[in-house]
């Protein structure tokens, strides 16, 4: 192959490649994990710190504005940090964003069984499913000023009272926020709770932290997890490896290949396409 | 009294009205005004989840309207409201096992799955294509892009933890400020767009008429 059919080959490459590759840096570092070290980013730490001060009875409404595709992505965070509550001795109230989302709480407690059963968790005493109650603003709005008013059962049409939703009225009873969002109801939430004083925290998905990152320096989130990425440093800091760890040797492996792509791509850049328009 | 309630002064009169009795309690602690805005908050809540009732009739009516005329694609709207009204059967049976069970884990779990995964094979080959140091400020962005994908390799900040400080630079100026402009920016232009709506410049919100300048 000749210089100038090189360079050809890396200005002009086929996007299929780029898929192939991905896929077999991906599924391979999944079906053989390797174990790779990871650091844990200072962000990460400020948001195990945050969740670690919770204290026992502490009322915690741990919200999951999310589909099943960005459980996915952050489903480390959430196992991992429903861990830490639930060895708190907390009370979880769990409410969904999306009607997707009232699959993902079974899929988290099925995760924490041995937790739960450790801690002595019971249905209603320790923990309630609310299901999707938080389809708009004025849902979210009418959560924060009436409580008792806008919900009255859980999921399954079981009444609250006899739970200890019963001492929640407004914003100011919950301890915790725990937000999980793709970007569903997070803004209400912020509106409606946060900025009214309810401290908060916030796991999102990748694209969603540029513009969340803001609320961590204002002082309006207590602290931010990123991505799948905080998930399994959390999992790191937690000491329970989980799906998070297990996905970063295909989280590095993918990186690594998309900047080895782009190198190709402006060596093709300078070696071809530049020359062939005559910019020499 | 159809005329009256389609008085555009009057709707927006009705909206003005409901927009203070939400927005001046933010500020005003009236105990009486405070209670009023709850309970119209909670309305418009119990309201909103009524419309779905509404939704899923008007989407079953127009699904078939297109599957009777055989339209183009008509077989996606069949389908719709064949798995629409087939979830609302199966949740009779329960939600917690049986068909609706099924259906939530075997189903829907994997398709949305799927769904986003392969955003990531999309992501990964517009990046890998459009990164092109093509001018000075497409070198500048190749260049930061570059160091931030790498740190967030997490093997990296495990052999090179020189770089953390670098790409948290980057995010916690540069993408701060990108990131504070954008929020300000939305928050601003919804105070405008609230302001022209209730001055009346913005009657698209009642569904009728266009904007004025």
């Amino acid at each position: 192959m000749s210089d100038n059919s090189l360079m050809k080959t890396l200005a002009t490459y086929d996007r299929r490649w780029v898929y192939l590759v991905l896929f077999l840096v991906v599924v391979g570092p999944l079906l053989r994990p390797i174990g790779m070290p990871i650091s844990v980013s200072p962000d990460t730490r400020q948001y195990y710190e945050a969740i670690s001060s919770v204290e026992e009875g502490d009322k915690i409404l741990f919200t999951l504005n999310t589909e099943f595709s960005g459980y996915n992505e952050i489903q480390a965070g959430i196992v991992a940090t429903m861990r830490v509550f639930i060895e708190h001795n907390t009370k979880i109230c769990v409410a969904v964003g999306h009607p997707e989302a009232t699959g993902i709480p079974e899929l988290v407690f099925n995760q924490l069984r041995s937790e739960l059963d450790a801690n002595g968790y019971v249905y209603g005493e320790d923990y309630v499913i609310l299901g999707y109650v938080m389809p708009n603003e004025a849902s979210v709005a009418s959560m924060s000023q009436d409580f008792q008013g806008a919900i009255t059962q859980d999921w399954l049409g079981r009444s609250i009272d006899d739970t200890f939703l019963s001492e929640i009225n407004t914003w100011e009873d919950w301890d915790l926020i725990a937000d999980f969002t793709t970007g569903l109801a997070t803004t209400y939430l912020l509106n409606h709770f946060a900025l009214r004083g309810t401290p908060m925290t916030v796991n999102c998905i990748g694209v969603m932290i540029a513009s969340q990152k803001p609320y961590v320096d204002s002082g309006v989130y207590l602290a931010i997890l990123q991505s799948m990425r905080g998930g399994a440093e959390l999992e790191y800091l937690t000491g329970h490896p989980g799906p998070g760890l297990t996905a970063m040797d295909a989280f590095t492996f993918g990186h690594y290949m998309l900047l080895l792509f782009i190198i190709a791509g402006n060596v093709g850049y300078y070696g071809y396409t530049r020359q062939q328009r005559g910019g020499g | 009294m159809a005329e009256i309630l389609k008085n555009r002064q009057l709707q927006i009169a009705v909206m003005a009205l409901a927009f203070l009795l939400v927005f001046v309690p933010y500020f005003i602690e009236v105990p009486a005004l405070e209670a009023a805005s709850t309970k119209l908050i909670t309305i418009t809540a119990i309201v909103n989840a009524v419309t779905l009732i509404l939704a899923l009739q008007s989407q079953i009516r127009r699904g078939l309207n297109i599957v009777q005329r055989r339209q183009t694609g008509w077989y996606f709207k069949a389908y719709m409201i064949i798995t629409m009204v087939l979830m609302v059967v199966f949740a009779f049976f329960g939600r917690e096992t049986g068909p609706y069970h099924w259906v939530m884990y075997a189903v829907v779990n994997p398709l949305s799955s799927v769904n986003y995964g392969i955003l990531a094979f999309y992501m990964a080959s517009t990046a890998a294509r459009a990164f092109r140091a093509r001018n000075t400020q497409a070198l500048l962005l190749l260049t930061t892009g570059f160091i931030v994908l790498l740190y967030q390799a997490p093997l990296t900040g495990a052999y090179a933890p020189w770089l953390e400080p670098i790409a948290l630079y980057f995010g916690d100026t540069f993408g701060m400020a990108a990131g504070r402009m954008f929020l300000i920016s939305v928050t601003v232009g919804a105070i405008v767009f609230g302001v022209r709506v209730l001055m009346g410049k913005e009657t698209s919100v009642l569904g009728v008429g266009k904007e004025e300048v």
